[in-house]
């Protein structure tokens, strides 16, 4: 039985040899252990010895040639008249042809002939490499040794070589593209094109090369997904970009914006309404309680509008205690708050002369109205119920509510809250009842009397 | 039920198996008449004689060697291994031969060899006595972890380590060695992989192991007052690792803290929060915090020392800035 | 070969360990053709030229006495009793292989020959060896652990430490070095100082010095040192000198900066123990010239019949992957 000879893995990490010489020829009886070549790798040059006596035949490869790893270079045969020399191609044209066999043949209706090159992998854990520029133009002649193009990676930029002689046919990917490596970059052929071909890989599917021999562990998987089409998807780089946020990204924690999702809670009214961020679980609470949604993109027709302002409670609680200590009477504080309400409006709106009715709803108490309380302090006039207010003071600052925002009212409503040492006041009206302007006067006036009574009273 | 020390459960345990199964025996420095520095294993020798209760020279990795041929070849040897810190002088035969000899042998080798030692600091021991290493081993596939956190578990987890046909390392608190707790007179085993819901709570989770349970409790004590109510959660073997009963509480409270007494970065407290990160993302509330010691060496100072490990108190204040939702400010 | 070392009269038992050394030869030329040819996945390290050591001292064993083995474990494990196409299939990480394609070459594994594995790491199995000694000493077996370690390994602690507590406690253990003049890509006198067998003595242990190239001398020591230690004489060191043909692994061959060529075609030449060993069977007039070849020729069918074989074995399914990371506890 003929032995093979083989191009030996002699280094640890050597992918092919160089035959320096061939110390027997053939026909050459030789005995196991016997030199019959030299070969070089990882800079170090040495003997391979023959595995089994016999006769050397079939010498496929020549001195100066490079030898893949495991390929066969002659054989041993058992008697010299098996001996077959120059019978074998040549170990560069097998090689070669090994090779072209691996390089993909790009072909197809709308791309030249030619040969393919590939997006190299030049890093160690590299899944596509960056384009940076092309030094070659569609149609330009190019030789092997030429600079094709210079791809980053790594954070190192590369130049990379056209490989072939001929003529750049087609360019497949633009300058600043990532590509996946192994992915069709350029075809080179061998005439000048008539129609070479310049695009970017995103416009067009481009072939992938040909899965190479997988080792059989992977051949399951392998059947699984028919073609490289599955690991090109996972590699090939989208530019997906995260859907827009109304109004960017909201801090919120994961199991928050989860719930808000299942119960389609919009987070973003959170954001409207100025509660900070990130939002939890008990925030939602809050955002239960807000009125309705506006459809998107509806003008705020007959909705109504929300003003809110926070004030220190400190200065109102003085001025109470002042009041009841300077005359001996106890002084409701919602009789100042209305006293206020009617002074910020009359300031605000313009085209209100004389009566100005106050509405105050209280919890547990009827609703009273009162005229002009800002003229009548301390002790304002009542009005007759029947008559529309102006304005409505719902004053809660006793009761445990912190925040209230009810349905449409006919009257704006300002509603005073307290939370420990400070009152949260809030305005409510329809569009058509206050200008936007006149309401932030109204709520301004309102809040920095309620800050400095005395200043506004005296 | 009577209480009894954790150093004496550990007795009871070895004794006990090593009366039920002839192929069982002690190997360590000063291990028999000695009965170890912290008095674990007095007495045996007196009923297993020097022939089971095996003196050695001081050579870690000499004996853990020694103790791995034995495993491999019928007998179930008990390494004796003085400190924790002693890890690093028998860490080839530990993790590249006990851990890797079954599957390298494709299943026909097994290696049932226990390792018992130590962790953790306060006890003024210095750099290199104080160390609480239990997740290297855990990192290494093939070696299963056990954390005893009381007398209670030390028995039941020493007793099924015993057992295991696997190298399993132990770890015993040697602040606990004199605390007791209560523990059956009669046999039980804590399987491996089942850990122990110490106390139910509702608004988050403390997952604590050895030393820090009691930590744990303690916070959740302080917690309570606060109207805060917090689960805690001893996993008592981190490898096998029940995880089901993490994520289960974690999804109930939304949030968690971590706590163990291994270096912070890269330790037992990062993989389990991790894990709470993948497989609970969507039901938390707060991000999922980690309480390691601190990434010093051990100080002797006591000044110190005290300030590397958790305690209830800082245990506490992490949980409460984490139910009041106030952990996007502090951190 | 004296008439003196013809104590092993039994032609059948010369003609074992003539075909044991030459199937070695065999296993390992076929290793370094399909490494060579790129077929073999990793690293191999090639016994050749030490045939005459696994042999003698494993043709002295029992299949119940242990061994550990070596990086370079290949001739330990025919010698000991393992098949050809296990071995290949392990080498070519194939399901059938003796650790069903988890160990490679530098794991095999063969428990049931009572081989417990070699060791990718040098002076690994020293404390494994010991360890399997004191187990048969305690169980009451009769089993002697062979430990096969080389003359680099002598530098590692770990065998200062076991041979200590083999000594003290007279545990039925051999620590043969094999020294090939080797240590990887040194020469012995560079990294090892003063007498090896020193080393042995220091403890007070029996030591001895032998050709290790020649299988009836190895034979004949072994087989009276294992008797010995049997009955509790125990522990003995053996120093073999011996010689390795190819390099620290099968890709060491430009060694020229480190060992001369014409040493090692004098040791070829002169000191092959296959060749001397058949040279005497045939002066003996045990076998003809012929016989040998035969002896050859079967032994090289056998090895090809077995690389086909495993060539074409299959790959252990992907499944098995995190299978035999820990041992079942199932009873």
């Amino acid at each position: 039985m003929p032995h093979d000879v083989i191009m030996p893995a002699l280094g640890m990490a050597q992918d092919t040899g160089k035959i320096v010489s061939w110390l027997k020829k053939a026909g050459d009886p030789v005995k196991a252990g016997e030199a019959i070549m030299e070969v070089e790798t990882d800079k170090a040059t040495m003997e391979v010895e023959a595995q089994a006596d016999g006769f050397l035949s079939g010498i496929s490869a020549n001195a100066g040639d490079d030898v893949p790893v495991g390929q066969v270079v002659a054989t041993i045969s058992e008697t010299a008249g098996e001996t077959e020399t120059g019978t074998s191609k040549t170990a560069t044209e097998t090689a070669s042809a090994k090779r072209e066999e691996q390089t993909p043949e790009v072909s197809g209706d709308d791309l030249p002939d030619g040969k393919s090159v590939i997006m190299p992998a030049l890093g160690m854990a590299q899944d596509t490499g960056l384009i940076v520029t092309w030094r070659k133009a569609p149609g330009d002649a190019v030789s092997a040794g030429d600079v094709l193009l210079e791809v980053e990676t790594d954070k190192s930029v590369m130049e990379v070589e056209a490989g072939h002689d001929g003529f750049v046919a087609a360019i497949l990917a633009e300058a600043q593209e990532a590509v996946p490596v192994g992915s069709v970059i350029a075809i080179i052929s061998a005439n000048a094109p008539e129609k070479p071909v310049m695009r970017g890989m995103a416009s067009a599917s481009v072939p992938e090369p040909e899965a190479t021999p997988q080792p059989a562990q992977n051949r399951e998987a392998e059947t699984e997904s028919p073609t490289g089409a599955a690991k090109a998807d996972r590699t090939r780089p989208g530019k997906q970009s995260m859907p827009a946020q109304k109004g960017g990204w909201i801090l919120a924690s994961p199991k928050a914006r989860r719930l808000a999702h299942e119960q389609g809670l919009d987070l973003s009214r959170l954001v409207e309404e100025g509660h900070e961020q990130p939002f939890h679980v008990a925030d939602l609470d809050t955002l239960r309680a807000l009125p309705p949604a506006l459809p998107a993109g509806q003008p705020p027709a007959s909705l109504p509008l929300h003003l809110a302002a926070r004030v220190p409670a400190s200065g109102c609680d003085d001025f109470v205690r002042w009041f009841s200590q300077d005359t001996g009477d106890d002084l409701d504080p919602a009789r100042l708050w209305l006293s206020f309400a009617a002074a910020a409006l009359r300031q605000s709106v313009t085209g209100i002369t004389e009566s100005l009715i106050v509405g105050l709803e209280r919890p547990d108490a009827e609703r009273s109205s009162h005229r002009d309380p800002d003229l009548s302090l301390p002790e304002p006039e009542s009005a007759d119920a029947g008559m529309s207010p102006d304005l409505t003071l719902r004053d809660f600052s006793d009761s445990m509510l912190t925040d209230m925002r009810l349905g449409p009212s006919d009257q704006p409503v300002l509603t005073i809250v307290r939370d420990e040492d400070r009152f949260t006041v809030s305005l409510d009206f329809q569009p058509g009842d206050l200008g936007e302007t006149e309401a932030i006067g109204i709520l301004t006036g309102f809040a920095e009397r309620l800050r400095e009574p005395l200043h506004h009273i005296l | 039920m009577r209480k009894i020390t954790l150093s004496k459960a550990v007795n009871e345990a070895i004794a006990e198996e090593m009366r039920r199964d002839p192929a069982v025996f002690v190997i360590g420095e000063d291990v028999a008449e000695a009965g170890t520095p912290f008095k674990v294993l007095s007495g045996l020798v007196e009923e297993f004689g020097t022939d089971r209760i095996i003196d050695t020279p001081i050579a870690e990795p000499g004996f853990m060697g020694i103790a791995v041929g034995a495993a491999m070849t019928g007998s179930r040897p008990i390494v004796d291994l003085m400190f924790g810190d002693f890890l690093y002088l028998v860490m080839d035969q530990l993790c590249n031969q006990a851990a890797k000899t079954h599957y390298m042998s494709g299943g026909k080798l097994s290696v049932p060899l226990v390792l018992r030692t130590n962790l953790g600091a306060t006890r003024r021991s210095a750099a290199q006595h104080s160390q609480s290493l239990h997740a290297l081993v855990a990192h290494i596939p093939g070696l299963k972890v056990a954390m005893p956190s009381s007398a209670y578990e030390a028995k039941g987890l020493m007793k099924t380590a015993i057992r295991d046909n696997n190298p399993v390392v132990i770890f015993e608190d040697k602040l606990m060695y004199n605390d007791k707790a209560p523990v059956p007179e009669e046999e039980y085993l804590i399987p491996f992989g089942e850990a122990a819901i110490l106390r139910e709570g509702r608004d988050i989770s403390l997952i604590a192991t050895s030393s820090m349970v009691q930590v744990a409790l303690a916070a959740a004590e302080q917690l309570t007052r606060e109207g805060i109510s917090a689960e805690v959660i001893d996993p008592r073997t981190i490898v096998p690792l029940d995880e089901e009963t993490i994520l289960s509480s974690v999804r109930k409270t939304s949030r968690a803290i971590v706590i163990d007494e291994g270096h912070q970065s890269y330790g037992v407290t990062a993989e389990i929060a991790s894990r709470i990160s993948e497989k609970a993302f969507y039901h938390l509330d707060a991000p999922v915090q980690r309480m390691g010691a601190m990434d010093v060496p051990v100080p002797f100072s006591p000044a110190l020392e005290d300030i590397t490990v958790p305690t209830p108190e800082t245990v506490a204040d992490r949980a409460r800035l984490a139910v009041r939702g106030d952990l996007f400010h502090a951190a | 070969m004296s008439a003196a070392r013809k104590d092993k009269s039994n032609r059948e038992d010369y003609l074992r360990m003539y075909r044991q050394m030459v199937r070695i030869r065999a296993f390992e030329d076929n290793a370094n053709q399909l490494y060579l040819s790129a077929k073999m996945p990793g690293l191999t390290h090639m016994y050749s030229g030490q045939e005459a050591v696994a042999v003698g001292i494993c043709e002295a064993l029992t299949p119940d006495d242990k061994i550990t083995s070596t990086h370079r474990g290949h001739g330990h494990c025919v010698a000991k009793g393992a098949e050809f196409k296990e071995m290949f299939c392990e080498l070519l990480g194939k399901e059938e292989g003796y650790c069903r394609g988890k160990g490679g070459s530098m794991h095999i594994a063969d428990q049931a020959n009572g081989n417990l594995g070699a060791n990718a790491i040098v002076g690994g199995s020293m404390g494994i060896a010991t360890g399997a000694a004191l187990s048969a000493k305690r169980l009451g077996k009769t089993d002697v652990t062979v430990c096969f370690f080389g003359d680099g390994a002598t530098a590692q602690g770990l065998l200062y430490e076991v041979m200590n507590m083999a000594a003290l406690w007279n545990l039925p253990v051999i620590y043969a070095c094999e020294n090939n003049g080797y240590s990887e890509y040194t020469r012995t006198d560079e990294i090892a100082a003063g007498s090896i067998t020193a080393r042995a003595e220091a403890f007070g242990i029996e030591s001895h010095q032998v050709d290790g190239q020649d299988v009836l001398a190895v034979n004949k020591l072994a087989t009276d040192l294992v008797a010995r230690a049997r009955k509790g004489e125990g522990p003995f060191f053996v120093e073999l000198m011996t010689y390795r043909y190819h390099g620290h692994h099968v890709g060491d061959i430009n060694r020229d900066y480190y060992r001369p060529k014409d040493e090692e075609a004098d040791w070829k030449k002169n000191r092959d123990p296959i060749t001397n060993f058949g040279k005497w069977l045939e002066a003996q007039k045990i076998v003809t010239a012929d016989e040998l070849v035969g002896i050859n020729n079967e032994v090289k069918a056998e090895a090809e019949a077995a690389v086909a074989y495993a060539e074409k074995a299959p790959y252990p399914s992907v499944k098995e992957v995190d299978m035999h990371v820990f041992a079942s506890n199932a009873a």
